[in-house]
């Protein structure tokens, strides 16, 4: 396909005075996997359901495939395969029912139906418990029958909802490896989450919102380079240092900023060769004495910190 | 104390944070009850109400006759029409009257001798709908004061009473079977009413005579202690076309019961679809190629269906157990179970869709539903209740729902019979149809 799957354009959307939504605009390309990441209240499941056709945006498009979702019976909203946050699964009867039922909303009937159904029970390791109530499912495996539903129709883009909220952490791995499976198979992606573990393993592009805003779109690697997340150098001193001579280390060449925890110094380094020979000189020529040298990339968490100001754990 | 008190704010909380739901708790008890007294209030019993409304067929066009049509005439209790014997029938039997009283001809010239001769006694046939015994049971108790207060102010107050009286007198001595002493009792009480005639003809007798016909009613005339015979015999004649000839009451208690039951069925699972709506299964609806119009209709038929299958199951299980036959037509019988099962069924999504939330569409479906039950006289006979709220019986589904399957089961009528009704569910479906399409959304509320 030409161009991208799904285009996202100055999308607007308000609740009373209030902009969930503020001007946002990305774009998707087939095989892509994008994680929409921010806090809870950014506008990630609003995006997600302007996106998917639920909600109407005030302004802006969004186009699927170059067309715009026109109307509850567009046929292309066989396009998309939501998952939606909450289970959205009927509890009394069976897995394969549910597949059933869901399968023909989409149109799909017979053979077809029956095939995609065991395909999509496969996938999510559930294809041994299809004909069990869900009710008596665990809520990891309600989980991966959440995603099966949505997979069912093969929709050519799958918008994941925060998918793993409140699943432990065994059937979360199971999930991922679910999502990695579809990856592999040149699945397009729009994962929803505010964990970042979550977009470092399964994305290769990051969308981060705050406020209703995007405030960063790029490539893992490429959010690592920015300014201010650049890499780390974390140095053990033989005895603390003061408040002058911490701005003064932070001020040298390559040297982004430094923070200091007790003994423990961290430099953000734009440059590593000069920021930490910069440092090191520094510091010999005030006697201190560095007893172990350490750098590490930053995480999504450092970039978010980097951006805002804050940490997802703050918001 | 701590714990029980938090636990106490916490539901309180919740529960009043869905406002409609905070309504409904108040509004409907309020209302139910408003209602209720309303129509209650201050009649104590049926001379509160609306009126029985009766026929009665006078074939003799005597006084005494014409006395008693007067009489129930002017008796709030009932609302009277006079008509001819076989349109009385026709009525009596298609369930649009209760009861038709038939005052026979001769009835002015035969209630005194009848007194005493068992051979001459007119008799007053009470045609009645058998479903209807209540009323009918209420008619020929009223009927005994009224011939006899009608005989004392129409036969005793003249010298045709004066006449009735002499051939009386002869006719206990022609008469045999009484006991002696009854024969003597009967001769004072004859001869002094004579007296009392002869003497003050133009005084109205009607409070001594009210007293009489009581005591009459009662069996026991006065200190004397002997049985008063009755001057006329009430003949009560159940209307029926059904082939067994007989008035199978299940029939109709299987019709009322299944229907409310399948009514509150239909509701809880209304109340399940704003739930489903709550839930993220919604969200997944409309991520489907799927409108809000499908999405309705889907929903109707599948609750019509529950309550189809329910309404068929009940029946099948009185046909069984309780030979509950379908005397009318089968065509019509099915048609009222379809269109009685889509009635209830639009009803109940019209609820959802005004009732916006669970707990707001349970409070209006209750409401709903114990006015239809109350007002199509599921609860207490229709004769009673006001007569605003009998005509406003006319326009309630249930009440053509039951007349539907009434006419279709043990009354026997055809197809046609059930014309009416079938036309009446299927636009108050449609009206409750529209209800939901205009109000029904997408989105919790």
């Amino acid at each position: 396909m030409e161009g991208p799957l799904l285009v996202v354009r100055q999308l607007v959307k308000r609740f009373g005075t209030r902009t969930a939504v503020d001007g946002v605009s990305f774009e998707v390309r087939a095989g892509e996997a994008v994680g929409l990441l921010g806090p809870n209240g950014a506008g990630k499941t609003t995006t997600l359901s302007m996106v998917s056709g639920l909600l109407a945006a005030d302004s802006g498009e969004v186009l699927l495939a170059g067309r715009p979702i026109e109307g509850d019976t567009d046929p292309r909203k066989r396009l998309l395969g939501l998952v939606p946050q909450e289970l959205a699964l009927y509890e009394p009867i069976s897995a394969r029912d549910n597949l059933a039922f869901f399968g023909a909303l989409q149109g799909m009937k017979g053979a077809a139906l029956a095939d995609a159904a065991r395909s999509a029970l496969e996938l999510v390791g559930l294809a041994d418990r299809a004909r069990d109530l869900v009710k008596t499912f665990s809520g990891g495996m309600k989980r991966r029958l959440n995603l099966a539903v949505a997979l069912l129709h093969d929709p050519q883009l799958l918008l994941l909802d925060e998918p793993t909220v409140g699943v432990d952490p065994q059937s979360r791995n199971a999930l991922f490896d679910n999502i990695e499976a579809l990856r592999r198979r040149g699945k397009t992606i729009l994962y929803t989450t505010h964990y970042m573990e979550e977009v470092e393993r399964l994305c290769d592009r990051v969308i981060i919102m705050d406020h209703g805003k995007v405030i960063a779109d790029d490539t893992l690697a490429g959010l690592k380079r920015r300014e201010r997340g650049g890499a780390q150098v974390c140095c053990e001193l033989s005895v603390s240092v003061d408040a002058a001579c911490l701005e003064m280390i932070g001020g040298l060449p390559g040297i982004l900023r430094a923070e200091l925890d007790g003994t423990r110094l961290t430099l953000h380094v734009s440059d590593l060769h000069d920021g930490l020979g910069a440092a090191l000189d520094h510091l010999r020529r005030i006697d201190v004495v560095v007893t172990s040298v350490g750098s590490r990339q930053p995480s999504l968490e450092d970039i978010f910190l980097g951006l805002t100001g804050r940490t997802l754990r703050d918001v | 104390m701590t714990q029980i008190l938090a636990i106490i704010r916490n539901d309180l909380k919740v529960y009043f944070s869905d406002r409609r739901a905070f309504i409904m708790l108040f509004i409907v008890p309020i209302g139910l009850a408003s209602f209720m007294g309303s129509v209650f209030n201050g009649s104590g019993g049926p001379s509160g109400g609306g009126g029985m409304a009766i026929l009665i067929v006078d074939q003799d066009g005597s006084a005494v006759s014409r006395g008693v049509v007067e009489a129930f005439a002017t008796d709030p209790t009932f609302r009277v029409a006079v008509t001819n014997e076989a349109a009385a029938r026709e009525l009596v039997l298609n369930g649009k009257r209760p009861v038709a009283l038939v005052l026979p001809r001769g009835l002015g010239t035969d209630i005194l001798p009848g007194l005493f001769d068992t051979n001459r006694k007119p008799v007053i046939t009470v045609l009645h709908d058998p479903s209807h015994s209540m009323e009918r049971s209420m008619v020929e108790g009223m009927l005994i004061p009224k011939v006899i207060r009608s005989v004392v102010q129409n036969g005793l107050s003249a010298e045709l009473g004066r006449d009735h009286i002499r051939r009386g007198l002869t006719d206990i001595d022609n008469t045999a079977g009484i006991a002696d002493r009854d024969r003597k009792l009967y001769r004072v009480m004859l001869e002094r009413a004579d007296e009392f005639l002869a003497v003050r003809t133009d005084r109205a007798p009607s409070a001594a005579a009210g007293g009489g016909a009581t005591g009459a009613t009662n069996g026991a005339a006065g200190k004397g202690g002997f049985d008063l015979p009755m001057p006329f015999v009430a003949k009560s004649v159940p209307l029926i076309r059904s082939s067994t000839g007989r008035y199978n009451g299940y029939a109709h208690s299987f019709a009322g019961m299944s229907l409310q039951f399948v009514m509150m069925s239909l509701l809880d699972m209304s109340v399940g679809l704003l739930r489903e709506r709550e839930s993220g299964i919604f969200r997944r609806l409309r991520s489907t190629p799927l409108s809000r119009a499908t999405l309705l209709v889907g929903k109707g038929l599948s609750y019509a269906l529950v309550g189809f299958v329910s309404l068929t199951g009940c029946f099948a299980f009185a046909m069984a157990v309780f030979d509950v036959r379908i005397e009318g037509s089968w065509t019509g019988f099915i048609a009222c179970l379809a269109l009685t099962s889509t009635m209830a069924s639009s009803l109940a999504l019209a609820m959802a869709a005004l009732g916006r939330t669970p707990a707001g569409t349970r409070g209006i479906g209750i409401a709903v539903l114990l006015l239809l039950l109350m007002v199509g006289g599921a609860w207490v006979p229709a004769f009673i209740l006001p007569r605003w709220i009998q005509q406003a019986a006319l326009v309630t589904p249930t009440r053509w729902a039951l007349d539907c399957f009434d006419s279709m089961t043990w009354r026997g009528l055809g197809l046609d019979a059930a014309y009416g009704s079938i036309g009446f569910l299927l636009g108050f479906t449609l009206l409750a149809a529209l209800v939901t399409w205009l109000r029904f959304r997408w989105d919790p509320e």
